[in-house]
């Protein structure tokens, strides 16, 4: 891998860790991907893969690839068969030392597996062994071609699998599937060196059913029907290098929608939706003419597709030549919300395809300088297309969003640079994971990496102007596309690449200044500023005396020392000062420029040049100062606490011009609660000129403060009487206008407005009747039938009003809450919100916003004690069949009251179809809202929940690196870094390690363990959750079989009860084991009920959070179910040599024979990473592997494995 | 002046018949329910029945069929309504309100019937006398509909001279009440109208569906309908539904000022289908006269619309 070499030159760092790996990495230069059968059905598909590989070194005698989930059939070397091992460390992170429990131990032992297959490194879990015939061939560079076959059956990541349950064939039932994944995840569909950097042409061919269309990377050459003219097969080539990450495809009976201003654009849709598409899609062609224009350089593919799919990873991943998005990111001509953020996932995704796709990073090091540029391009198209006032909007929310987090967490650090010395390797002490590959960042962090990029790539544009900015962007591209049509020169293609070193030369070579210091503190360095500013005029020499101090010694700061702006508005002008903090100079006396002056009317210059009239009676007489503000550019990645007088805040909020400023007066003035403030707050409102959001915030100051002021308060309540003016009959006043929605800012006002409202409160802490029945009277008259838009974003708006006026009930001890005892306003709210929930079933809203507005109405009725807690309305509402943004609310419902600890029934959710954007909210949600923390004692923080979640992380989600990181934080958050108290104490587990080191079957441990705590919850929770109990039974019916190697019988039992709880469409005989298990716990309920009844809370919320993690439980590679005949029988048609038949399918059988070995696996992998040479050559291996990994619980191995040929010579 | 008439007959003609009894009692069970008004003008109709029958037995039939009866009555009571319509007439004829004696006699001469044989045909000998229809309250003749305000005779015209009929009559006729205009009641109206629709709708779909309830002592109380997982979520969730795509029209034929649109229409319709079109092309190119839609089809070289090719027959090797 040459690369390896130029990254060496360019950044020395990596230089010393690199060069022993260079010697071993040979460089792919093509690679062809076959899919010839797609099975929907099934969810399985088979394929090959050839990659053209050049030796770079003599001797090449072993290629490491990625592959994840794969099932190898054979691999091929020049024609020759090779031996192959398939090792994959991630699949369990911390093998049998399980007792740990520790999550320093578990991060460490997952970022060294992690790196033992990073192809960045040369690593791969598949390592391939070149025939020695071979050696030679390589001593003259020949190239070598490297065929594997393969077969995915039921991915859980990488491919993911949308088959609805209806009737028809597939094309008809709208069934489709789709590549995606976190970052460098290409490996789980098919065999690749999974990285970004290292690029090579492709062909591409996908034999799909003929009713189907394959979307994938590079350009359709052609389709060809297959000779029974069932299916086609879909001909792509890529020319331009290309990293195998950047690879997809989606499959399905797509809609097709040729972009009408640039033919060489398409766009897919779901059976259906292609009106939506057509508008969705109709301005399209103005970001690509934007970004072209900027880049001053074409599009640099030759098309470009996008996909919308059904149950998307997320909203937006872009690749080569095409983008998946969501399917709900389309939408009507009606819709007035969503516009915006579609047109923003558009943007986002075409500015990835030029920084991202087309140039790929160096490293992972170099991650930032991609996302800071896409998402810097990005904010240029949103500053053009939204104005400034949106454009400064959102950087002021992206730096506190982002600062919130550095603060809270520990610093994002974006370039972080490894292997100085061992001391060093952790950057980042401060977090719960490593930050050195992307797959063990969390999700949440990597999101403020994002963010943090575009805001410092916006910093060097402030220091260098936004012309030179793009002309670095513009060489970058010109000097990758000239690279692009080079045949294959290593050291061409790798112009392709960015990186940190390659980046800030083009900067100085183009702008010729230093930005060194700029890059050391924001890139290489961690955290943010924190400043306090106060200040003081001195009348007598005139001069404004400014004190900046800084926080840099809390977590997430660092010390800022530099340049920084502060702008003092006076009565003569507005003047900016540019300061410089240093070390020890904390004051700093700024001249004024005008002499106090009162009585004088004279206009008022501002900044922008503007020269306003104003009321100066509200300020001191003695002082010129209007307002001063520190740092108004952002140009700092900084929080700012200023303090100055609420009359200069007011003055700000109602004359400074800026987006910004505004925001920032208004959050102070909710600390002063005055009539002035309420009048400054009430002149925004009212000014059409001012930008929407500021109103929008103005709106719930205005509310905070009148909350404030409860008893001085004179008139209607805040916002009422200018609510009516704006938007109600002029000859009625109680009613409201019927809707238009021409004018957007009145539109995003007039859906604010009851919201804030609803959070006024009296003197007794009630929303005030006149504001409740205001809001009520909103929704009986509203009236959309003149308009052209859909109003279903402002009546979910007005349910959320309803929400925020709800006040705790008062409750009398003890009481149940009934019908009878509801309160009468309550009764009113109730039934609206039933009326819109039942309306919605009938006519169902975009994205169905009213019913998740419902839903959050309805918990809240059930918080605040009006109607009785029970999550089993939300549990329905969080089944698989539901909107995505309805699953999510309910869910959000149901880890609300997991936190509550309420008494809880059944939790059905476990039976969650496993989509993986769902599953990953679980987790987050769960993170943002825990049960409990690390902090507090709980009755739910117990040794079986400790259990289940490390079996989650460890080996639970090893299909999706997103999942995992997941896992990992509720984890941290739950029970922190060290060991969870609820453990007993550790001696125990470390004889135990020992023990298991030695691979000695220990039975006494674990059986104990089984019944002990599982059947325990199992038995109190029985009745409820019948999906849990079979989890349950489950896992002990593993435990069990840990000790004896199970019948064959047994084990189909197992196989059959873990089904219905990861296929989506249970078969009726597995429902029936279930009815049958539930049955079984039912008739042992009665004897148990009365006793348990108190002990119901902490078990049932806990099993709700077990529910969770039995979604994710299932073993991480597929091809359990099916013995390994039905998979060669299923390879039968397919397979090409007629010769590999007959060896497949024996040792397949063979195979299923051995079945109780497997679970001697694990400790045999451990075995072999310590001592490389135990390494098995057998090429079932892979099954092997796959076979096992369902077994992970608890199987004491035996750790001898009597049939594993060694590959060793 | 026919009540009149009706009577002088009455009086005179005095006979029985054997069928006239069920008739009697089939109509005595009607009494207990009918009205006087019914009763009123079932007895007189009851005497001319038996006018009519004393008639046939004058003429010398001994039995007759009832439908006969009932037709001979029926022409006669139209004989005898004509004449009092005509005679109506001609008294209104000159301005007079009640009909006279002349009005009549003129009725039946227009009517071809000779008036002077008349005396001589009521004294005749064989006549037979029928008694008097039984006295039934005269119907109250429902009072006209007064609307509006009389008016008073002017001076010049004296006092007995009938009454000004109802304007109405004579200035205009509302025939509809003035619709509400007041803006405030119309949307209260229609406020209140569509959320009574809405709530029985949603009510009835509850009860006639499976429900789930926030109570659990009172299932009944604010049910809401069970959701229903839908195989194709995302469909109904952002596909507009009809409702309001029609409200889209409406609002869109009213206004054409939507941009988007105009600008989309034609350009949708470009490539509207491409699939169909797909195989139009292959099977146009022969075709001498192409549409003008196909060439323009044709213009756009998109892979994804070419046709797809059929496998080569060596390709097997």
């Amino acid at each position: 891998m040459n690369r390896k070499k130029d990254k060496g030159f360019e950044t020395p760092l990596f230089l010393n860790v690199l060069t022993c790996y260079v010697m071993f990495i040979p460089h792919t230069t093509h690679q062809v991907v076959c899919i010839n059968n797609i099975n929907f059905q099934r969810k399985s598909v088979i394929g090959f893969v050839e990659l053209t590989i050049f030796p770079t070194v003599v001797n090449l005698n072993r290629i490491k690839l990625n592959s994840k989930q794969c099932r190898i059939y054979r691999v091929r070397v020049n024609d020759l068969e090779a031996p192959f091992i398939y090792n994959d460390p991630t699949l369990e992170v911390c093998h049998h030392e399980s007792k740990q429990r520790n999550l320093n131990y578990f991060s460490s032992a997952y970022t060294a597996a992690v790196s033992a297959v990073d192809p960045d490194a040369g690593h791969g879990e598949l390592v391939i062994k070149v025939p020695s015939e071979l050696w030679k061939q390589g001593d003259e560079m020949n190239v070598l071609k490297v065929y594997i076959e393969f077969s995915l059956d039921q991915p859980k990541g990488g491919l993911h699998f949308v088959v609805p349950d209806v009737e028809g064939s597939m094309a008809e039932r709208g069934a489709h599937v789709f590549s995606f994944g976190y970052q460098n995840s290409t490996r789980f569909w098919f065999p690749c060196v999974d990285s970004y950097s290292e690029l090579c042409t492709w062909k591409l061919e996908f034999t799909v059913d003929a009713s189907m269309v394959a979307v994938s990377c590079g350009d359709l050459v052609e389709t060809v029907y297959t000779h029974d003219m069932r299916k086609k097969t879909f001909h792509y080539v890529l020319p331009i290098p290309t990293a195998a990450s950047n690879i997809s495809l989606s499959v399905g009976p797509f809609e097709i929608l040729v972009e009408p201003y640039m033919h060489e654009v398409t766009h897919f849709c779901l059976p259906q939706l292609l009106p939506l598409l057509k508008h969705s899609m109709s301005y399209l062609h103005e970001i690509f003419e934007f970004y072209e224009e900027i880049l001053t350089c074409r599009y640099p593919y030759s098309c470009f597709k996008t996909v919308f799919v059904d149950e998307a990873y997320v909203q937006v991943s872009s690749y080569a030549s095409m983008s998946i998005f969501s399917t709900n990111l389309l939408h009507s001509a009606m819709i007035i919300d969503q516009t915006p953020l579609t047109r923003q996932c558009l943007a986002q995704a075409l500015a990835q395809q030029f920084f991202g796709c087309f140039i790929s990073r160096m490293s992972w090091a170099d991650e930032w300088v991609l996302k800071g540029i896409s998402g810097y391009i990005y904010g240029l198209y949103l500053k053009k297309t939204f104005g400034v006032n949106q454009y400064r909007h959102w950087i002021k929310e992206e730096l506190d969003k982002m600062v919130e987090y550095e603060l809270k967490m520990g610093g994002v650090l974006l370039h972080p640079t490894f292997g100085g010395g061992k001391d060093k390797d952790n950057p980042t002490p401060h977090l719960h994971f490593s930050i050195k590959h992307p797959h063990t960042l969390s999700w949440k962090y990597y999101k403020m990496f994002q963010c943090k990029a575009h805001l410092v790539m916006r910093l060097i544009e402030n220091r260098i102007s936004m012309e030179f900015m793009l002309q670095v962007f513009n060489k970058l591209l010109s000097l990758a596309s000239t690279a692009s049509s080079q045949k294959y020169q290593s050291h061409m293609w790798s112009q392709m690449l960015v990186s940190t070193h390659s980046f800030l030369k083009s900067i100085s070579n183009v702008s010729g200044k230093d930005i060194g210091p700029l890059i050391k503190q924001w890139v290489d360095q961690s955290a943010v500023v924190k400043f306090f500013g106060s200040f003081a005029f001195n009348r007598k020499r005139n001069v404004l005396e400014l004190e900046i101090r800084q926080d840099y010694t809390s977590s997430g700061t660092q010390k800022y020392v530099g340049p920084i702006k502060v702008t003092v508005q006076e009565l003569d002008g507005s003047f900016n000062h540019t300061l410089q903090i240093e070390e020890n100079s904390l004051k700093h006396d700024i001249p004024c420029h005008s002499k106090s002056r009162r009585n004088k009317k004279k206009k008022i210059p501002l900044m922008n040049g503007e020269e306003v009239d104003m009321d100066l009676s509200a300020m001191d007489a003695d002082s010129p100062l209007l307002w001063i503000r520190i740092d108004p550019d952002m140009s700092i990645l900084r929080k700012v606490e200023f303090e100055q007088a609420d009359f200069m805040w007011q003055y700000q909020l109602r004359y400074e011009r800026d987006v910004v400023a505004q925001e920032e007066s208004i959050l102070a003035l909710e600390k002063f609660p005055t009539p002035a403030s309420r009048l400054a707050l009430t002149d925004i409102l009212e000014q059409d000129q001012c930008f929407y959001k500021v109103r929008q915030g103005a709106c719930f100051c205005l509310a905070k403060i009148a909350n404030s002021m409860m008893s001085t308060w004179t008139g209607p309540p805040a916002m009422k009487s200018l609510f009516t003016r704006m938007f109600c009959c002029k000859s009625c006043p109680n009613i409201v206008k019927t809707n238009t929605f021409i004018s957007f800012q009145s539109y995003f006002l007039q859906k604010t407005m009851p919201v804030a409202m609803a959070q006024l409160r009296d003197i007794q802490n009630l929303c005030p009747k006149d504001v409740l029945n205001f809001i009520l009277d909103l929704i009986k008259y509203n009236d959309n039938r003149k308009n052209k838009f859909s109003d279903n974003y402002y009546r979910a708006e007005l349910i959320d009003a309803l929400t925020n006026s709800l006040t705790p009930a008062i409750s009398i001890s003890n009481e149940v809450r009934t019908v009878d005892n509801l309160n009468g306003d309550v009764r009113l709210i109730l039934e609206e919100i039933t009326r819109s929930l039942n309306m919605e079933k009938l006519l169902p809203s975009y994205r169905n916003t009213i019913t998740v507005s419902c839903l959050r109405a309805i918990r809240m009725l059930q918080k605040n004690g009006h109607i009785p807690s029970d999550p089993s309305l939300f549990k329905s509402y969080a089944e698989y069949g539901h909107f995505v943004d309805v699953r999510v609310a309910a869910l959000e419902a149901v880890v609300d009251y997991t936190r509550g600890m309420h008494r809880t029934s059944p939790s059905e959710v476990s039976r969650t179809h496993p989509i993986p954007y769902v599953v990953h909210k679980i987790l987050s949600m769960l993170g943002k809202n825990p049960p409990f923390t690390k902090a507090a004692e709980s009755p739910l923080c117990n040794e079986a929940l400790v259990d289940q979640l490390w079996k989650l992380m460890n080996s639970g989600t090893s299909h999706d690196w997103r999942l995992r990181c997941d896992a990992v934080n509720l984890y941290y958050t739950l029970f922190g870094l060290t060991r969870p108290s609820c453990l007993p104490l550790p001696e125990l587990g470390l004889v135990l390690n020992l023990k298991e080191k030695k691979a000695v079957l220990n039975p006494t441990i674990k059986p104990e363990q089984g019944p002990d705590t599982t059947e325990m919850t199992g038995i109190t929770m029985g009745v409820h959750i019948p999906g849990l109990i079979t989890m349950e039974t489950v896992s002990s019916v593993s435990m069990s079989s840990g000790v004896a190697p199970p019948p064959q019988g047994l084990k189909r039992k197992l196989d059959s009860v873990v089904g219905p709880l990861g296929s989506s469409s249970p078969e009726p005989g597995q429902v029936l084991q279930e009815e049958d298990t539930s049955k079984k716990f039912k008739i042992r309920f009665n004897t148990v009920e009365e006793d348990e009844i108190d002990m119901e809370s902490p078990h049932d919320s806990q099993a709700f959070i077990h529910h969770h993690l039995n979604i994710l439980e299932r073993p991480s590679t597929p091809g359990k179910e099916p013995p390994a005949v039905d998979q060669a029988v299923l390879s039968l048609p397919v397979t090409p040599l007629p010769s590999s038949f007959g060896k497949e399918s024996t040792s397949s059988s063979k195979h299923s024979g051995d079945h109780h070995h497997h679970h001697h696996h694990h400790e045999h992998k451990k075995k072999k990473k310590k001592k490389h040479k135990h390494k098995h050559k057998h090429k079932h291996e892979s099954k092997d592997k796959e076979r096992d990994s369902h077994a992970f619980s608890n199987s004491p191995a035996s750790g001898r494995s009597a049939r594993s040929p060694s590959m060793s010579d | 002046m026919i009540a009149c008439n009706d009577d002088e007959k009455n009086d005179e003609v005095t006979v029985h018949f054997l069928f006239l009894k069920d008739d009697r009692s089939r109509s005595g069970c009607g009494k207990a329910t009918s009205s006087p008004a019914e009763n009123y003008q079932l007895a007189r109709r009851r005497t001319l029945q038996v006018v009519v029958s004393s008639l046939l037995t004058e003429c010398g039939f001994e039995s007759a069929e009832k439908a006969t009866v009932e037709s001979l009555t029926e022409m006669i009571q139209s004989y005898i309504s004509e004449v009092g319509r005509c005679a109506k007439a001609y008294c209104e004829h000159t301005a007079r309100i009640t009909p006279t004696l002349s009005d009549t006699v003129v009725t039946l001469n227009e009517m071809g019937f000779n008036v002077d044989t008349l005396p001589g045909y009521a004294k005749r000998s064989q006549r037979m006398v029928i008694t008097a229809p039984p006295v039934t309250n005269a119907p109250v003749i429902p009072k006209a509909l007064i609307a509006g305000q009389k008016r008073t005779h002017p001076s010049h015209i004296p006092s007995h001279f009938p009454e000004f009929p109802d304007p109405h009559t004579y200035i205009k006729t509302p025939t509809f009440r003035e619709p509400v205009s007041d803006y405030q009641v119309v949307r209260e109206k229609a406020a209140s109208q569509r959320r009574d629709v809405e709530r029985a709708l949603t009510r009835f779909m509850a009860k006639t569906g499976e429900t789930q309830s926030l109570f659990k002592d009172d299932v009944t109380a604010f049910p809401l309908i069970a959701e229903r997982p839908s195989s194709i979520p995302y469909l109904s969730a952002l596909l507009p539904s009809e409702l309001e795509l029609q409200t889209l029209e409406e609002t869109d034929s009213s206004e054409q000022d939507d941009q988007t649109d105009s600008e989309n229409t034609p350009v949708n319709n470009l490539n509207d289908d491409p699939g169909a079109d797909k195989e139009n092309s292959v099977l146009l190119a022969g075709s001498v006269v192409p549409l003008v839609k196909v060439s323009e089809e044709s213009m756009i070289d998109n892979p994804y619309l070419r046709p797809v090719k059929k496998p080569k027959v060596r390709r097997k090797k």
